[in-house]
């Protein structure tokens, strides 16, 4: 027992600072794809299951664009900068307008109905089966990796672990977004109407929210963060149709650990489920990474649902 | 000016040229590896004939196919009230015929008398032998989350995980496994039937127990989440399972009983009688439960939990035991499985079976288990067929993107099936009306 | 008495009629002129995210039946393989999937005329159709099933294959890295599936035998792949490898995930040997990383088959309408060759009025007797299947430049050594 520990411990000792980066880093991926699904659970107490593929199709978004703009030769420099740019706003757009769609098939007639909540999970799922196979269809059924932006090369070391330059992007971009997002939730018109439904749709509806359109600009920007987080997701390892269901799914693990329905727990809880998920490679065969993320999603939803900051929408930020 | 574009007719427009734009997209040509975006292209840019009247781009002719078919829709709304009462005058009044008892039993007879022609009556070797793995396990594994779904109102997207369960544990009694059997000799499959279907219902007491508190969609992520567990253990626990390479040669069903000896070898027909046989019963079981006590607890939390909770049932204990029986439906599903391809290997255990096994049930009719069986016979008839005899051009993956469609039109059109049960549809008729699940949309908690 | 129409009438007629429709759904007829018909069928991915294996072998069947039936003087005719035509029982789909595979394997021993496979091409799906054909004795000469445990402990196996096995690739590839190359410290990764663990596997023992310290690891089939894992595990991987001290990594898998392998070895910046087996020699795989040049460097073990395929072959092969390029349809040669063999065994086994089942049987008997010389070398079976010539392994290295099959992003995959 003692020398399983001290075997992987020294491990971890040696790449504590290399891992960390590394699960930093996804961890702001999930983060990302989290705030949408605390956005959507904030306003509609509904957990969309075809989040999963707005992330599949911000990244594929990003990868059409990138193929039609970059030449054969690499960019560098600040024109690097600028495509990666030019793909995360693209991923966004597609993000959006797939989450919208979304909405408006799956969602909206059932809301309509005044279905049941099994009938908008099954619809949810419906709709997340379906754009799966329907990019599986158009895309392919293989990887295809995207054109390359930047040169991959390691920006600077810190503490032993080595920054890619991969790292710094997803970083630049991804904070960018949530700092953005912030503002626009805390402190927009448009940001309080969504604070307002979330707390109460009945009387916000009251004060003159238009109900509809703060759902629908709630999905625009849960697609968009989560578009831009698919697109970063492929400039490392490629799109496929399938890509969207396992970062999702961590995601939403993420979002329930840091508080559903809270926008700075989403944050969080994507950071700390990332650093989790990347040291316990130092201790498990990587074979059973995802299951640490799944258990961790079983644990959190049996002993503390509420999540670590366990607020709503409507209360905090 | 803009009033117009927000006219209601000038919605239904875009409705129906989006509904087009996605239908011309669904069955265009595919991707390929060199052009990604031919798909894209094709699907709209290809040349076509216009029913060999003559040839135009596709684009355009759903684009005149959409057209034609709004404006059909836009001339005939007149008739719409009309259309209905004819329905309900011809069809519902008449359909009432079949409920009274008589009727239904004589029905069923018939379909039973079916069901045991069929292996006389299909004589294409390749359906007689889908239609034990293909069909008849799938309406079993139907059945079972018909309990979990249709029954109890719970949502369990991990379903495939009770299969895997029943099938694994087949191989572990029957010696197939890594893993020494309990009884230090190899047992016949038959010993296995209930061996694995208590371990699988322990299993589903054992998840349901602490998950059933949770709300219907935590519920539905913690399943899947246990079931994907399982999934990856069972690749990866190389000692215990066997890992990827899958189990070694599980031994065919056999009885020796006094005189009476029968293998059931190669031939599917035998599997296909045992498969009925239990059916038969499995139905008659989730029939008089549903029509006991424990179905009207069952109905009573799925229509209102608190004012169930008030008159003193418990939610949790018949909620556990709903998973428990739809477990052990799977986990024969699995034993069978396992007894008839004498070999398991994990690949099958993905989250697509689970939503395959979903699809099932909810457009056979949740809660109706004439329904689920009949849907899930039309189904995978239909996938089968489409997998082994594809029309030209027509791709066999291409279907499930037509399940999930089929799911989504399912829940708006008609929520409780094709062939429903009426107590569900009675539910979701008030449930449109605001009464019961109605306001739970914008509310709720964490728990129920 | 009005005929009432209703939803489980309607139901109930329907699916009547469409279980009645099927049977018509034909089964091929046999032909009636004097030469009795027989078919020599084909099982592999005709669909699915393997269909270019299946695409490539099937026409290699085709064109040695067209072939044979010309020029072999046969007392009988073998049915033309029509691809596109399931139900003309010359052709099965199994996607590569060990749960579909079994269903087709049934289709094919019921099929009347059906003397013998060329297949199935994966081995998992062969392992899960072994007890249909076996029973039924039907011959299935695979063109690619490498797997090492599906030839161990049989005999007279009714399962054969023109390629060497996992067991002597596995063998030969730790030979070469750990004694040619001379690298001690292998990292062993394989991808979870029947193929990539059974071969990794054989790797380590060998590996380990011949002196080198392993780490094995396993990395499950990712969504690169169209598995389920996440590709976050290939990151997390290469840093420990790195950290390890690796001086050579081996993969057992496919070339999707091997891609997502390499790329994350690149960003660890790894500087060791990588090599991997026939999984991963694609020339997708070039197309699979972020960019060509992470693979450069990295070995490829092919087992079994000539590099250089002779011009007629070349020729035949593409007239077919249909047919992919030959220079890049992998087991191609090896279908050919395995038709070839079994329609020469069937022409010796045939006499006037023979059951099928007494066919199929005698053809096993005449297949593991017969030698026969085929574009691929000798190939002469063992007991349990498996090749009997010491077999040959080609290792194929990623250079920049234009080599082998094609070239992409200014790589190719070229010949450099053979075991």
């Amino acid at each position: 027992m003692i020398n399983f520990f001290s075997a992987h411990w020294s491990i971890l000792q040696s790449q504590f600072w290399s891992l960390l980066v590394i699960g930093l880093a996804n961890g702001l991926i999930y983060a990302m794809v989290a705030i949408g699904y605390t956005l959507v659970y904030g306003v509609l107490r509904l957990i969309n299951f075809a989040h999963s593929e707005v992330v599949m199709s911000g990244a594929f978004g990003g990868y059409f664009v990138l193929r039609e703009t970059v030449g054969s030769t690499m960019p560098t420099g600040f024109a690097s900068f600028g495509y990666v740019l030019l793909g995360a706003v693209s991923g966004a757009l597609v993000g959006a307008v797939v989450a919208t769609f979304v909405e408006r098939i799956a969602y909206r007639p059932l809301r309509k109905r005044h279905a049941p909540k099994i009938a908008f999970l099954i619809s949810a799922i419906g709709a997340s089966y379906f754009l799966v196979n329907l990019a599986g269809k158009e895309f392919g059924r293989y990887n295809t990796a995207l054109p390359l932006v930047y040169n991959n090369n390691v920006a600077f070391t810190f503490l032993g672990a080595q920054i890619q330059t991969y790292y710094i992007v997803i970083a630049i971009v991804s904070l960018i977004m949530l700092v953005l997002l912030d503002r626009f939730v805390s402190k927009s018109k448009l940001g309080r109407s969504i604070r307002a439904v979330a707390q109460d749709a009945e009387t916000a509806s009251l004060m003159g929210v238009n109900i509809d359109r703060t759902i629908a600009l709630t999905f625009i920007i849960g697609g968009a963060l989560g578009g831009v987080a698919g697109f970063m997701i492929a400039l490392n390892t490629g799109a496929i149709y399938t890509m969207g269901f396992v970062p999702a799914l961590k995601a939403f693990t993420a979002a329930v650990l840091g508080g559903i329905g809270n926008l700075r727990g989403a944050v969080i809880g994507g950071l700390l489920l990332g650093v989790v998920e990347s040291l316990s490679v130092a201790f498990v065969d990587p074979a059973f990474i995802d299951v640490v993320a799944f258990a961790i999603l079983v644990l959190v939803l049996l002993f503390r649902p509420t999540g670590i900051l366990g607020e709503r929408l409507g209360r905090a930020a | 000016m803009q009033k117009y574009f927000r006219s209601p007719f000038a919605l239904r427009l875009y409705r129906t040229l989006a509904l087009t734009a996605l239908i011309a997209l669904m069955t265009g040509a595919p991707g390929q590896q060199q052009t990604p975006n031919l798909g894209l292209k094709l699907s709209y840019f290809q040349h076509v004939s216009f029913f060999g009247l003559f040839v135009t781009q596709r684009w355009v002719v759903f684009l005149a196919l959409g057209l034609m078919v709004l404006g059909v829709s836009e001339l005939t709304i007149r008739y719409r009230p009309v259309v209905r009462t004819l329905r309900q005058r011809v069809i519902a009044g008449p359909a009432r015929i079949f409920e009274r008892r008589l009727v239904k039993l004589t029905g069923l007879a018939f379909l039973f008398l079916i069901a045991f022609m069929i292996p006389t009556l299909v004589t294409n070797a390749y359906w007689r032998a889908a239609m034990v793995e293909q069909v008849a396990v799938y309406v079993l594994l139907a059945l079972g989350l018909n309990v979990v779904v249709g029954f109890a109102g719970l949502l369990d997207l991990g379903f495939v995980a009770f299969y895997a369960i029943g099938t694994y544990t087949t191989a572990w009694v029957t010696g197939a496994l890594p893993l020494a059997p309990p009884f230090h000799h190899a047992l016949n499959p038959f010993w296995a039937i209930p061996i694995a279907i208590a371990i699988t219902m322990l299993s589903g007491i054992l998840l349901g127990a602490p998950t059933l508190r949770l709300r219907g969609d935590y519920l539905a992520i913690v399943t899947l989440g246990f079931g994907e567990i399982v999934t990856i253990l069972a690749n990866n626990l190389f000692s215990v399972t066997g890992g990827a390479t899958g189990t070694n040669q599980i031994p065919h069903f056999s009885i020796h009983l006094g005189p009476f000896n029968y293998l059931w070898g190669l031939d599917p027909v035998p599997y296909y009688y045992l498969v009925i046989g239990f059916a038969i019963l499995f139905i008659a079981v989730f029939h008089s439960l549903n029509n006991s006590r424990i179905g009207r607890a069952w109905t009573a939390i799925r229509e209102d939990e608190v004012a169930a909770e008030s008159v003193g049932i418990n939610p949790l204990k018949f909620k556990v035991m709903a998973f428990a029986i739809g477990a052990a439906s799977a986990g024969f599903a699995g034993v069978i499985t396992a007894g008839q391809s004498n070999f398991v290997t994990p690949s099958s255990f993905t989250l697509q079976f689970s939503i395959n096994v979903l699809v099932l049930v909810i457009f056979g009719g949740m809660g109706s288990i004439a329904g689920v069986a009949i849907g899930a016979i039309v189904i995978q008839v239909i996938t089968m067929q489409l997998d082994h005899y594809p029309p030209a051009g027509f791709i066999p993956q291409d279907l499930f993107m037509y399940l999930g469609a089929l799911l989504i039109v399912m829940m708006i059109l008609r929520p409780a099936g094709l062939f429903p049960a009426r107590r569900r549809t009675r539910e979701l008729q008030q449930a449109g009306q605001g009464v019961g699940h109605a306001d739970e949309v914008l509310t709720g908690d964490v728990y129920e | 008495m009005k005929i009432r129409l209703n939803k489980t009438m309607v139901a109930v007629a329907s699916s009547a009629l469409l279980l009645a429709a099927i049977p018509v759904a034909g089964i091929a007829e046999t032909a009636g002129a004097t030469n009795p018909t027989y078919i020599v069928g084909f099982e592999g991915p005709l669909t699915g995210s393997l269909n270019f294996l299946g695409a490539a072998a099937v026409y290699g069947v085709d064109l040695a039946i067209t072939q044979a039936n010309a020029s072999l003087n046969l007392p009988f005719t073998v049915q033309a393989i029509d691809p596109t035509n399931p139900a003309s029982g010359t052709t099965y789909d199994d996607q590569c999937d060990p749960t579909l595979s079994p269903t087709e394997a049934t289709a094919a021993v019921a099929q009347a005329g059906l003397i013998a496979i060329v297949g199935p091409e994966c081995s998992g799906a062969t392992r899960a159709a072994y007890p249909a054909y076996s029973a039924a004795h039907i011959p299935t000469v695979s063109p690619s099933a490498t797997a090492a445990a599906l030839t161990t402990g049989k005999t007279n196996n009714s399962f054969m294959r023109v390629v060497p096995g996992d067991d002597v690739q596995g063998a030969a590839d730790a030979k070469f890295i750990v004694k040619t190359k001379g690298k001690k410290k292998v990292y062993v990764l394989n991808d979870a599936s029947f193929y990539g663990a059974g071969l990794a596997t054989v790797f380590n023992t060998s590996a380990k035998a011949n002196g080198a310290t392993t780490k094995t690891a396993t990395l499950p089939t990712s969504q690169a792949c169209s598995g389920t894992a996440g590709t976050t595990q290939f990151a997390s991987t290469a840093t420990l490898i790195k950290s390890w001290g690796a001086t050579a990594v081996y993969y057992g898998g496919y070339y999707c995930d091997f891609g997502q392998l390499l790329n994350a070895l690149h960003n660890a910046h790894y500087n060791g040997v990588i090599m991997s087996g026939d999984g991963s020699e694609d020339p997708a795989l070039l197309t699979s990383v972020t960019s060509p040049s992470y693979a450069k460097n990295v070995y490829l073990s092919i087992a079994g088959g000539s590099s250089t395929l002779p011009t007629w072959f070349l020729s035949d092969y593409n007239a077919q309408s249909g047919a992919p390029d030959a220079a890049s349809a992998p087991y191609a040669s090896q279908a050919y060759d395995a038709a070839m063999m079994i329609i020469t065994a069937m022409k010796q086994a045939y006499t006037v009025n023979i059951t099928d089942a007494a066919f199929r049987a005698a053809v096993v008997t005449k297949l593991h007797r017969l030698t026969y010389s085929g574009l691929t070398g000798t190939i002469k079976f063992q007991t349990n299947g498996n090749l009997t010539r010491s077999s040959i392994i080609n290792f194929y290295q990623v250079k920049s430049g234009q080599h082998g099959a094609g070239t992409t992003g200014g790589y190719g995959i070229k010949l450099i050594s053979h075991s």
